[in-house]
């Protein structure tokens, strides 16, 4: 009997460290937030005045909405064109594994180098992209495109999508993996064309891999820093500040721990109540199938 | 005839998804190419070749930006923290595999909290808690850091991992009076190598390609890992291509050479650990 209660002790080093890491840090967070602790010394207590000054300027709450434009255009993109390669590479098996590969291939380079090499494609004078529209004659296209804040924001998704497309193709190849072969053979013999086969037959079947990948994309997106960092400061005009650039600007750029600390609560609940929802629609959505 | 044209087009489609799937490189291919260029040569051709395999930025970038010491730093980072990881969530995994009840499903939803919690959440608290301890800027704090930082993804990971080992193999351990901690040890332990493997890929690209919590830990140059490196040589303004070109090459190289050899597996591995 004491060896089946001992058991439990196995997990103490790991209580400890997730005790430690995530659920005290949480804690002090959500008090630093009422207070107006600047790193050193010691803390006032404010009361609301953090979460006040959150919703009282627009730019904070800006911040709110260019995370979550920039999370809604990566996670539609990125899963539209996952869904298109991962469909056309499963009825050519014998070209799947090697573009599995080659687009999987920017999901091993880092934000900080991606970031990098994006930006100087984007540069306007010598860069990448000016050069090639220049080429194939579409000079009109040219522009600074992380200098207007019109196109700065969809540069830098197009450069997020572009790292984790192979991602999203993986994911819903191993969808279409699990999909049962008698069915699909089902729906051959029945006549079905191609298209009809992939909107009744394999989409259904596909939500799983959708629920997986939305989830997935949604809460990495919500705290995009290193692009933003890198390419464009959060400029031009905070057409690219998003809410983790504005926590640690506030963080080492004033020294500004309580209001940080606020911001850091209100990108919790955030990210939580979308994954919460996005769980239930999207699981409902499977159930529903 | 009709046979021969649908065949035809067959191969034709599957040359157009190769190309198209291969132009999804011509960023790596450009970062590659204009590593070997000058700042010079870039601005009169944007999109030029190189036409000599130019090393000056390479030498340059060696030499400023203590590449070695930080590629080592990486390395011993993921090393240390891969066992740790696997140590601890193996441990906490084999009681939660085993068992389900009110103990077991808090822990679970506690590791779920910190799969779901964003690191910016607690970095402001973790950089205070680590400057009272006095581990900022040292090597066991960054560990601690990712550590705590994949644990959770390790539990998950091996409590789906052991739930899938029949519990028959135990059973002759326990007769022969075996407590959990030998049955654990000497049963469960040997057999959670492939679990690891795939571990161990998910802490080294966390390891390789964080950036905040090194950027905000870390101050003393000879601590940087790869990627603070790379940053700290190519800054933030007035970019200059001939430093961030191979700097940026230098930094995915190690991971780029390590996805040719594995891509199979890493692949495999990347997306079984996503959908479990």
């Amino acid at each position: 009997m004491g060896s089946s209660k001992r058991i439990y002790l196995f997990t103490l080093p790991a209580i400890f460290i997730i005790g430690c890491f995530f659920v005290y840090p949480i804690l002090l967070s959500a008090r630093l937030s009422f207070t107006d602790f600047s790193g050193v010394g010691l803390a006032e207590w404010v009361g609301w005045k953090n979460y006040d000054r959150f919703f009282s300027r627009t730019r904070y709450l800006y911040s709110v909405w260019i995370t979550i434009k920039f999370t809604l255009v990566v996670v539609i993109a990125q899963t539209l064109i996952g869904l298109i390669f991962a469909t056309i590479l499963h009825r050519m098996p014998a070209i799947r594994n090697l573009c599995r590969a080659v687009l999987f291939t920017p999901a091993m380079m880092s934000f900080v180098i991606v970031g990098y090499v994006w930006q100087f494609i984007y540069s306007p004078y010598s860069g990448g992209l000016n050069a090639l529209l220049g080429m194939i004659g579409l000079e009109e296209w040219q522009r600074g495109w992380l200098g207007e804040p019109s196109t700065a924001l969809y540069a830098l998704a197009a450069a997020h999508v572009w790292m984790f497309i192979g991602y999203t193709t993986a994911i819903f190849l191993v969808g279409y993996a699990n999909i049962p072969r008698d069915i699909e053979e089902a729906g051959r013999l029945d006549g079905a064309s191609s298209w009809q086969r992939f909107r009744h037959l394999e989409l259904p079947l596909l939500a799983p891999s959708f629920t997986v990948n939305i989830i997935l994309s949604t809460v990495g997106t919500l705290k995009t820093f290193e692009l933003p960092f890198i390419m464009t400061r959060g400029g031009p005009d905070r057409a690219t500040q998003t809410l983790s650039l504005e926590i640690v600007n506030q963080l080492f750029g004033s020294y500004k721990f309580g209001f940080a600390s606020a911001l850091s609560i209100i990108m919790l609940i955030i990210v939580i109540t979308v994954a919460v929802v996005q769980n239930v629609w999207l699981r409902g959505r499977e159930n529903n199938q | 005839m009709t046979q021969m044209l649908h065949k035809v087009l067959r191969y034709l489609g599957h040359g157009v998804v190769v190309i198209i799937t291969f132009a999804m490189l011509a960023p790596v291919v450009y970062m590659v190419a204009m590593s070997f260029r000058t700042t010079q040569e870039i601005t009169q051709a944007p999109l030029a070749l190189p036409e000599t395999l130019y090393l000056g930025n390479y030498a340059n970038a060696l030499s400023q930006m203590n590449y070695l010491q930080s590629v080592l730093n990486s390395l011993g980072i993921t090393l240390s923290v891969t066992v740790i990881v696997s140590l601890v969530g193996s441990m906490a995994a084999y009681p939660l595999a085993r068992r389900t009840n009110t103990f077991t499903r808090i822990i679970v939803m506690l590791a779920a909290l910190g799969l779901a919690t964003p690191n910016f959440v607690t970095i402001t608290p973790i950089y205070v808690i680590f400057r009272n301890l006095g581990l900022l800027d040292t090597y066991v704090g960054i560990i601690i850091a990712f550590s705590a930082l994949n644990l959770p993804l390790a539990v998950f990971f091996y409590t789906s991992f052991i739930s899938a080992i029949p519990k028959e193999l135990e059973e002759a351990a326990r007769l022969d009076n075996c407590g959990d901690w030998a049955v654990f040890w000497h049963v469960i332990r040997p057999l959670l190598g492939p679990a690891t493997a795939t571990l161990s890929l998910f802490v080294m690209l966390m390891v390789w390609n964080d950036f905040t919590y090194p950027l905000l830990l870390l101050t003393d140059p000879d601590k940087y890992t790869v990627m603070i490196s790379v940053y700290r040589f190519v800054g933030n303004l007035n970019v200059k291509p001939e430093m961030l070109f191979p700097a940026a090459v230098l930094g995915s190289l190690p991971l780029l050479v390590l996805f040719i050899i594995f891509q199979r597996r890493i692949v495999a591995g990347v997306t079984a650990g996503a959908v479990k």
